[in-house]
Order: structure tokens, then C-alpha cells, then sequence
């Protein structure tokens, strides 16, 4: 048992898998495909019909159909994902987790790596309604690039939902985080603007979180850049996914600090 | 007499949860908040009264966003906290129950709503200018009531679901759209006319903006009090229905122990 906890490639994976044999115990499967179907689609229809209406000429129907298609990942990597920790303190298991001698590290990525799969699986769908429902024209498209853009997106979003997740070990839910950095995506990221239209206090902001190079990348992708044309923007997109997921380890690590000097594990 | 008390004391007691977790107020209307400033910035080069839709629409939305928290949250924290099997052991029926718990949340709701009224008009300097006031008032109120009622419905299915928490995330869009929020239901496809007008609040925002605005052209041809009226006719459609599905709802879930499945 002492081997196997400390391996944390064996406790990587024993925990992906226990996260996805749990996600499906818990949510029934067609609950899971409902999901995965329709939550992408009315985002993304709300923002199409506003654009129409609006008639910006900066903001296309295809800009803001690219844009949600790639932003529907968040519901996965920034909500889902946010809401371990939180989910481990509602069903009473968090304190167990803390106990045991596995690797913090392993257990947290671990469960997350489930929702990687399922946040492409979300975004590739969106991007098959951006195609037949609102009519957006993929016929200059490079796929590879476009496929790229998607696994860089998903992984760097996904560190970034585990940073986020690390503030559910010391607050009461992180649910509230993540509504919050769900929604504030819509306005930060590029998704229906360019950022150009944000006070420029904001702008800064937004190169903080991968989804807005992905964006770019995205629309670049959908508009013919090959790979090699959007490389730097998916490299400064890992990069910061990456530094996300080390600071997450350093938050994870001080805030399981504060909630058990202030015995505050089970507070929800 | 006791149906009344248990719907005080309900409504009393979702008062002090709140008071008690104030925190419950920022997914309510952050939601709402973000997505209006989205629709100001994308309306920034537009100018006159059709600015006032995303301000309306905004509104609305915060409404609604705290409507379907409220009953979809509710029932799931009664889950958490192991209560759920005492609330629907209770001799008052469990309807009088959330009853309370949404007339409060229609409280908050209200001040939510305002809440995103006052942010736009002091924030983003928008002209908040009603051309009926009271008229607006009014219809605004009467919205919320029957998001209120929409939400009774949704609570009901929530019962007997494990999966409240998904459904609550995944309502809130839907209803935005189906009810042309923040743009007329007019651009929508034609075969989505019928569940767009079977939503109470698609009426509701057509005479908030009948109200608000001076030279309304997208309107229903229904005019302001037609769409009082038909609100009106389906909340009352919405609450019977929910009473109806509260019933079934508390047989089924005896029947099968569900409960306090979380």
C-alpha cells in the first residue's frame, strides 16, 4: 500500500480513473450526453442571435461562433474541474484524501485528466454546430492546426481550472470561483470581442488566461493559418497553462495549510 | 392557518441561510452582470433606445439567474446537509416549503435585477429613461413572479434528480435565448416561435420593453397589456403545474427511497 501511494504515477492514474468511474456513478449517462450536447449550443446561439442584432461589423457571426465554440471548454476545465476539491467536501471525502500519503499533486491532475477528454469531446461538438447550424465556413480551414489549438486549450485551461481549484480547499464552495472565472471568460478572453474593446486596465488581464490565446489561435486556424503560423501563440498558451498548474501546487499546498490551522475542512 | 406559518417560517429560514452564506449572491448575478457588460461593449458604437435592451435584457436575466439557483440549490443542499428526508417527512406538504424559498429568492431577485439596472446606468453611463414608469414597474414585478412560477417547475423535476447542480448550470442560457433576453425572438427560427411563446417571461420582457421604450418596432402585436395578460394566464398555467408535479413527485420519491440520493 506505502509502494503503491508512493508511486505518483500509479496515484495519477488509480485517481483518473476513480474520477471517471465516479463521474459516471453519480451522473447518469444520458445526463452526461445532454450535457455534452446542449451546453455549448445555447451559449453559443445566445451570443450568435446578439451579434446579429447588434450588427457590429468588427463582430461577424463567424467571430463570435469561433469564439464560443472554443470558450465551451470552460464549463468542463474551469467548472468541473474547479469543483474537486469542493465535491471531495461535499461528499465527506477531502479529509481522507489529505490523509493519506499519496502525492496531492497526482491525486488533484488525476481527476482532472477525465475532464480533458471530455472538454474536446464539448468543443469539437460546439465547433459542429458553428459549422451546420450557424452556417460558419470551414472551407479555408487547417484541421490540424484547428485540432492543435483544441488539445493545447483544453490542457492549459484544465491547469488553470486546478489553480482555481485549490482555493476550494480553504473557502466555504469553490463554485463560487468557479461562476466567476466561467463567465468572465465571455468578457476577457477575445470570445465575442476583440480585447481591443476592453478598458485598457482589463487588457492585462486577459493575456493571464490561456483561453484568450487560444481564441486567436482558433480564429486564425478556422481563417487558414497552418500550424506553423500559430505556433508561438499555442506555445505562450502551454506556457501559461503550465505556470497556472504550478502556481495551483503552491496554492494547493499553503491552503490546505490554512484549512487545517483553521479546521476549516468541512465547511460548505 | 398552518400552511401559512410553514411558508413563513420557510421563507424566514431561507433568510437567515442567506444572511447566514451571502456568498450564494455572486453566482446569481455575476452570470447576469458579465454577460450584460459582454452586450454593452458590443453595443458600444450603437447609440438611442435600443441600448436599453441589453440594460432590460440584463435585468431580466439577473432575475432569472437567481430564480433557477434558488430552486435548483435548494433542494440539493437540503441533500447535502442530510435535511431532505425531514423536509418531505414534515406534515405540511413539501410545495408550501420551497413556496417560502422562492418567495424569498424572488426578493433577492428583485434587488438582483435592480442591481444590474444601477450598474449599467452608473458603470456604463447607459440612459436609463422609462417612458412609463409605473407601467415598467409593473411589469417588471409581474416578470419575476412568473420566472417564480418557472422555477417552481424546475424545483419539482430537481427532486427527483442527482443531477440538480448540472441542470441548474445548463437552464440559465436556454431561457435567455428562448425568451429574446437581450434581442428580439423575432430573429429566431421559425419553428422555435411556439416554446418561445409558451415561456411566460418572453412576454414579460415584450412589456418591460413596451414600457421602457418610446418607439418599441420589434414588439409583439399584442401590445403592453396583451402581454400582462397572457404572462399572466401561463404563471398561473406554471403554479398549477407545479403543484400538480409536487404531488407526483412526493409519491415517486417515497415510492422509490430517492431522497437523499446525493
Amino acid at each position: 500500500m506505502a509502494v503503491y501511494a508512493s508511486n505518483p504515477f500509479r496515484v495519477f492514474w488509480s485517481s483518473a480513473v476513480v474520477a471517471k468511474n465516479a463521474l459516471f456513478a453519480w451522473l447518469n449517462p444520458a445526463m452526461w450526453i445532454t450535457q455534452l450536447f446542449f451546453i455549448s449550443l445555447f451559449q453559443m446561439a445566445f451570443f450568435v442571435y446578439l451579434a446579429t442584432f447588434v450588427q457590429n461589423p468588427q463582430v461577424s457571426v463567424a467571430y463570435v461562433a469561433v469564439g464560443n465554440a472554443l470558450q465551451s471548454v470552460a464549463y468542463v476545465s474551469i467548472y468541473a474541474v474547479c469543483n474537486i476539491t469542493g465535491e471531495e467536501k461535499q461528499q465527506g471525502t477531502l479529509q481522507n484524501i489529505l490523509v493519506s500519503p499519496a502525492s496531492r499533486f497526482s491525486i488533484f491532475v488525476g481527476r482532472a485528466m477525465f475532464q480533458i477528454v471530455n472538454g474536446m469531446a464539448t468543443v469539437v461538438i460546439a465547433f459542429f454546430y458553428a459549422a451546420v447550424l450557424f452556417q460558419v465556413d470551414f472551407s479555408r480551414t487547417d484541421f490540424l492546426a484547428l485540432a492543435a489549438t483544441i488539445l493545447v486549450t483544453t490542457f492549459a485551461m484544465t491547469g488553470f481550472g486546478l489553480m482555481l481549484s485549490s482555493l476550494g480547499l480553504y473557502l466555504r464552495t469553490s463554485m463560487i470561483i468557479a461562476n466567476i472565472f466561467l463567465f468572465l471568460g465571455l468578457l476577457l478572453c477575445g470570445v465575442n470581442f476583440p480585447i481591443s474593446y476592453l478598458p485598457p486596465f482589463l487588457q492585462p488581464i486577459s493575456y493571464i488566461i490561456p483561453m484568450t490565446y487560444g481564441t486567436e489561435a482558433a480564429r486564425m486556424a478556422v481563417t487558414g493559418s497552418t500550424l506553423s503560423g500559430i505556433a508561438l501563440i499555442l506555445t505562450v498558451e502551454a506556457v501559461v497553462g503550465f505556470i497556472a498548474v504550478l502556481i495551483g501546487y503552491a496554492m494547493m499546498v499553503r491552503f490546505e495549510r490554512i484549512a487545517r490551522e483553521k479546521g476549516s475542512m468541512e465547511r460548505f | 392557518m398552518p400552511r401559512v406559518r410553514a411558508l413563513y417560517a420557510s421563507f424566514k429560514h431561507q433568510a437567515w441561510h442567506f444572511f447566514a452564506d451571502p456568498q450564494w449572491l455572486i453566482p446569481n448575478i455575476i452570470a447576469p452582470f458579465i454577460v450584460t457588460m459582454v452586450v454593452l461593449l458590443l453595443f458600444q458604437d450603437v447609440t438611442g433606445e435600443v441600448v436599453l435592451y441589453a440594460v432590460l435584457g440584463g435585468g431580466m436575466m439577473g432575475m432569472w439567474g437567481n430564480t433557477l439557483y434558488a430552486s435548483g440549490w435548494s433542494i440539493q443542499s437540503d441533500r447535502w446537509w442530510g435535511t431532505i428526508d425531514g423536509v418531505f417527512a414534515a406534515p405540511t406538504h413539501i410545495i408550501w416549503v420551497i413556496a417560502g424559498r422562492s418567495l424569498w429568492s424572488a426578493l433577492i431577485g428583485v434587488l438582483n435585477g435592480l442591481l444590474v439596472l444601477v450598474i449599467a446606468v452608473t458603470v456604463f453611463q447607459v440612459p436609463l429613461e422609462l417612458n412609463q414608469p409605473l407601467t415598467f414597474l409593473l411589469a417588471y414585478i409581474a416578470t419575476l413572479l412568473s420566472l417564480a412560477c418557472l422555477g417552481l417547475i424546475f424545483s419539482a423535476a430537481f427532486v427527483l434528480t442527482r443531477s440538480a447542480q448540472v441542470l441548474t448550470n445548463g437552464l440559465e442560457f436556454p431561457i435567455y435565448v428562448g425568451t429574446g433576453s437581450m434581442f428580439p425572438i423575432a430573429l429566431l427560427p421559425l419553428w422555435s416561435a411556439p416554446l418561445s411563446l409558451s415561456l411566460a417571461p418572453t412576454w414579460g420582457i415584450d412589456a418591460m420593453r413596451y414600457a421602457a421604450l418610446t418607439d418599441y418596432t420589434w414588439g409583439l402585436p399584442t401590445g403592453y397589456w396583451g402581454d400582462m395578460a397572457i404572462m399572466g394566464l401561463l404563471s398561473l398555467v406554471y403554479l398549477g403545474l407545479a403543484i400538480w408535479l409536487f404531488i407526483i413527485v412526493d409519491r415517486v420519491s417515497r415510492r422509490d427511497a430517492s431522497l437523499g440520493r446525493a
